[in-house]
């Protein structure tokens, strides 16, 4: 085992694919000369050399255009859009053609990419650079989307959208970026389409993903000593494809749900998990689902306020011991 | 990278005439586009081709003229309008029509429709319906290309108004900077959807302008004549395989009909309908190759033969019939399922 | 005009359909036999209110209602409106039978806030709700309320040894009724048991030589029970507290005697049916009355007035043979007496000539009474009145 941080492990990820595949390439903004703005690629460049590890202009529609060629003549394209808001520049390239193409060929050709991006708030960048997106790639068929919470998850689960034949939006939370965790030794895949069950609990399950995992965790910890609730916590991993099958084990065990994500009140990852509790686990439910998540509000700059707005384990604990009777 | 050598106008201006067989290939092909893009225009109005289709009638010239100048193994990109450049890599004829008409023996199985018709297998890597979206991933098949060394070139047909669009300015600078094997061709028929295209670009001629601001020649050519065509393709084509970069170019050419099925193509006056249909590049061709000596029955012939192969095709694709409705749910993944969930 | 769910006692509010005996389109006329009725204490007979045509049957068999809803409607002779001659049975007719159809969706179940998992476990394991108590707040009763209840049952199932041989009889509506009243009336009264043996010797000197002639002209048989109930009124003009009820911090001493017996309804349920003003009546009467309850109580005839009321219980198990019984208390009275099976045993007679062991028909009286009300001596003193007016009465004159 490693300790590795969640952005050094995106580095290793991608080192292990591209030492294994020559048809790995890697294109970003500043991602290769300067090991990216969240240095997350370090040391690709000077491994791999500047023919398979290439810098952009900022052009983000050329860049995932150009990325989408590539990976329906032949190369595992690995592209990085800098910040995930800025998804919206190139959103055409993504959901138009990226995720159609496929189907309107009738299956004439595939697409294997992944497109990584920093997602989420925390770092007090403001609205535009802040949001979490992943659940407007979720609404989109067409799309594989990950988001994992941990160093190991990082590599591991990049490792899988490497090697999968379709296309995978990878979003890294560039709050956990700092964080540290323990990573296997040698070749680390996780599968897609798994989630993980982090803490066993009886009486709720807190459904989170990324950032959120371990506000989750934390909240569960605090539940337990203060007021005596045994929470389970699943890591979602993967919202497309998406493991039904251990979110709903969790639930029916614990006949409570509790979705806990970083996206705005609206049409967020949690809106459909619940949903589909709802309608497939009704007779195993004790309480209302609770889903939390941010207002439905643009994110503000300053450390206060954003903090207010975002999940916390606190807010957590109360949402739980709310509907705990 | 500044190309002021003028080498593409050049090399226009000093190609011999093909040979005598690429010349019949080059009318055989215009004749299939236009016999084809004609018998679409019939099944709609018959009403057995739904939603809308774009015919390119009166721009044969420019898909055939490249057509017969790529290497089956080079990609080609177009529009919506790209019915002959699917043709034109080798497309079925059977194919194109029965997807026009949403059979089961259509191209794309039902699923794509007139505006994304593909052949892969014959490098005809797509028509897409987002004005400049292709233009990119062209740039990243000749990426591609030029990573695995293969020498394939990528050819990407777009119309006067994509120029406009901000994918346009992304593509070709990127393919500029990174000396990509990519060929940009714009057909410039005069008019952005219903609207006069002078009326809406900074300049007078939407491609061949914006040339120079990404370091590349300026190219303008005349869009309905096929040996232009023929010549300019092949000029690009070399310049790309021989890893000189991209190339940038303008031709000029005129859709008989209006942009789409839905559109007569009133707003634009007879004189100049008039003006561009006496240059019909299929009657103009013909008669130079008479001139050059080829004899009617020949040409004749290649009439017949078309005509006949179009009938064919149509009747074909008549009776296919319809998707089967399994289809609906298949591949949007590489494992021909469309699974989101265990 | 409608047909109502009476009230059908003064504590009932709700009622089940038990079985219509009519259908939609029938004519009828009034005093017609519509339908029957169960409520928490009886089954009871409807009969038409009217003449006319039953026009709709709006809450089905099984159903239960709150008094005051409608049942059906019969159009009454001479209404037009809505009212289909009864030959013609009108579409309108049927349909309005189950009015509930006209949605698609199954009507919304009127148990209030059980979530989804409650609803299914309380139905899947057949439990009824009101027996699970709610720790949840506001008292909502929670997944794991009924959890406990289901393993609470498994348990005592396993340890009386019955396990997986055991056969599963759902409670019937007098079972639970039962069951609910014999849990609460221990709970609220504090049992004491008391008993005495009595000498029947002067009983029987009445009883014998009458009872054939009973038997023949009334068609029933003369028991000890209408001796010992004139005694019980007679004895309870000298200890009037027994014949009471607590009410708060008071006692309310009732001043009518009001003798209800247990009637034991063939093993399927118990009644306790009342003899209204005992104390005034005779043996012969109180025979007379007790037989006719017994009658109407087992063929399910039984009107609410035969069941309210009653400020004093005897119960009889003695036909089976029993030497003596707790009984519990019916509410809200003070007490209860059980008269178990007297039997002839050797028994010492004192006299002034001497004691002797003669063979005397004796039988115990056992008397739970509520600990709040009264005390033990007083209860004593009651049983010992009790004994002397049995031993040493001129049951003749009685009669």
């Amino acid at each position: 085992m490693a300790q590795l941080s969640y952005r050094e492990a995106v580095a290793a990820g991608i080192a292990q694919e591209m030492r294994r595949d020559d048809k790995v390439v890697f294109i970003g903004e500043d991602v290769a000369a300067a090991g990216g703005v969240f240095k997350t690629t370090e040391g690709l460049q000077a491994e791999f050399g500047a023919l398979r590890v290439r810098d952009t202009p900022i052009a983000e529609q050329a860049i995932l255009g150009a990325t989408m060629g590539a990976a329906m003549t032949g190369l595992r394209p690995i592209a990085e859009i800098m910040f995930s808001d800025f998804f919206a520049v190139c959103w055409d390239i993504v959901v138009n053609q990226i995720a159609k193409t496929r189907f309107m060929s009738n299956g004439q050709c595939s697409f294997p990419l992944v497109i990584r991006s920093a997602n989420g708030g925390g770092a007090r960048f403001g609205a535009q650079h802040s949001q979490s997106v992943e659940n407007w790639a979720m609404a989109v068929p067409g799309l594989k989307v990950v988001a994992p919470s941990s160093a190991a998850d990082v590599k591991g689960l990049l490792a899988a959208a490497i090697r999968d034949p379709d296309p995978v939006l990878f979003f890294e939370q560039k709050s956990l970026y700092g964080t540290k965790g323990e990573v296997p030794e040698g070749e680390h895949v996780e599968p897609l389409g798994k989630a993980k069950v982090l803490r066993e609990g009886s009486d709720v399950s807190i459904v989170a993903l990324a950032a959120m995992v371990p506000r989750a965790l934390q909240a569960a910890e605090t539940l337990q000593s203060e007021h005596n609730i045994s929470a389970e916590v699943v890591d979602v991993r993967s919202l497309v494809p998406l493991d039904t099958t251990t979110i709903f084990a969790s639930v029916s065990k614990t006949a409570r749900l509790v979705t806990v994500e970083e996206n705005p009140r609206l049409c967020g990852w949690g809106a459909e998990v619940s949903s589909l509790v709802a309608e497939e686990l009704f007779w195993d439910l004790d309480s209302p689902i609770v889903r939390v998540t941010t207002p439905h509000v643009p994110l503000p700059s300053a450390d206060a306020l954003e903090d207010a707005v975002l999940p916390s384990a606190e807010r957590i604990v109360a949402n739980v011991v709310r509907l705990a009777d | 990278m500044n190309d002021s050598s003028g080498q593409l106008m050049a090399a226009v201006r000093n190609a011999s005439a093909p040979d005598r067989d690429t010349r019949l290939a080059l009318y055989r092909q215009m004749q299939a586009c236009r016999m084809m893009e004609q018998r679409a225009y019939d099944l709609f109005m018959q009403n057995l081709i739904k939603g809308t289709s774009h015919l390119a009638l009166g721009q044969e010239a420019v898909a055939a003229g490249f057509g017969v100048a790529m290497r089956d193994d080079d990609y080609s990109f177009c529009t919506y309008r790209g019915h002959n450049h699917t043709l034109a890599r080798g497309a079925s004829m059977t194919g194109i029509l029965g997807e026009l008409m949403g059979r089961e023996c259509g191209l794309l199985g039902g699923k794509g429709g007139s505006m994304h018709l593909m052949d892969v297998d014959k490098g005809a890597m797509g028509s897409y319906a987002i004005i400049g979206a292709h233009m990119p991933i062209a740039a990243g098949a000749a990426w591609s290309a030029q990573y695995r060394e293969s020498g394939q070139v990528a050819v990407c047909f777009f119309g006067d108004g994509t120029t406009n669009i901000g994918a346009f300015h992304e593509s070709i600078n990127f393919a500029a900077i990174w000396g990509l094997p990519v060929v940009y061709v714009c057909e410039n028929n005069l008019y952005m959807e219903y609207t006069p295209i002078g009326e809406v670009t900074a300049v007078p001629n939407p491609g061949a302008d914006r040339a120079s601001a990404y370091g590349l020649e300026p190219v303008l050519a005349d869009g309905n004549d096929v040996d232009v065509m023929y010549a300019l393709a092949s000029a690009a084509l070399e310049k790309a395989r021989s890893g000189d970069g991209p190339s940038l170019i303008e031709v000029q050419t005129y859709r008989h009909g209006g942009h789409s099925r839905a559109d007569p193509g009133k707003y634009r006056p007879d004189e100049e309908v008039a003006a561009w249909k006496a240059r019909d590049p299929i009657p103009m061709y013909r008669q130079r190759l008479l001139d050059g000596g080829i004899d009617e029955a020949t040409l004749a012939a290649i009439d017949d033969e078309q005509a006949a192969r179009v009938d064919k095709a149509e009747q074909t694709a008549r009776a296919s019939g319809p998707p089967l409705l399994e289809v609906a749910d298949t591949d949007v993944w590489a494992d021909g399922s469309s699974s989101w969930r265990n | 005009m409608d047909v109502l769910m009476p009230q059908l006692g003064e504590t009932v509010a709700e009622g089940t359909i038990a079985a219509w005996h009519k259908k939609a389109g029938d004519t009828v006329e009034r005093g017609d036999l519509l339908l029957d009725v169960e409520t928490d204490k009886v089954a009871t007979e409807i009969t038409a209110p009217e003449s006319g045509v039953l026009s709709s049957i709006l809450i089905a068999e099984g159903e239960t209602v709150d008094v005051g809803t409608v049942l059906a409607v019969i159009a009454v002779d001479g209404e037009a409106a809505g009212a289909p001659p009864a030959q013609t049975k009108a579409p309108g007719a049927a349909e309005s039978a189950a009015p509930q159809a006209a949605s698609g969706m199954p009507e919304k179940s009127a148990d209030g806030r059980l979530s989804p998992v409650v609803r299914r476990l309380v139905k899947q394991h057949n439990l009824d709700i009101k027996e699970v108590a709610g720790s949840g707040r506001d008292g909502r009763i929670t997944r794991q309320d009924v959890l406990n209840l289901v393993s609470a049952g498994a348990q005592s199932a396993a340890a009386t040894g019955l396990a997986t041989a055991s056969q599963r009889i759902p409670f019937d509506r007098v079972r639970k009724v039962t069951a609910d009243r014999m849990v609460r009336s221990k709970a609220t009264s504090p049992h004491v048991l008391q008993a005495i043996d009595i000498d029947f010797h002067a009983v029987d000197a009445s009883r014998l030589t009458r009872r054939n002639q009973w038997k023949t002209e009334k068609g029933y048989s003369l028991t000890y029970l209408p001796y010992v109930a004139r005694a019980v009124c007679l004895a309870i003009r000298d200890f009037p507290k027994v014949n009471a009820s607590v009410d708060g911090d008071a006692l309310v001493v009732h001043s009518d005697i009001n003798l209800a017996i247990a009637i034991d309804l063939n093993h399927e349920g118990l009644l306790a049916a009342v003899a209204r003003k005992a104390d005034s009546l005779s043996v012969s009467e109180l025979a007379q009355t007790f037989n006719e309850l017994v009658t109407r109580a087992k063929s399910n005839k039984l009107v609410p007035d035969d069941l309210q009321g009653g400020t004093y219980t005897l119960s009889n198990p003695g036909p089976f043979g029993t030497l003596f019984t707790a009984p519990i208390i019916n509410q809200p009275q003070v007490a209860i007496l059980s008269m178990d099976a007297v039997k002839k045993r050797p028994h010492v007679v004192e006299s002034a000539a001497g004691d002797e062991i003669a063979i005397r028909p004796i039988g115990v009286l056992a008397h739970s009474f509520d600990h709040r009300a009264i005390d033990g001596a007083y209860s004593a003193a009651y049983l010992q009145r009790l004994k002397t007016i049995i031993e040493t009465t001129d049951w003749d004159a009685e009669f």
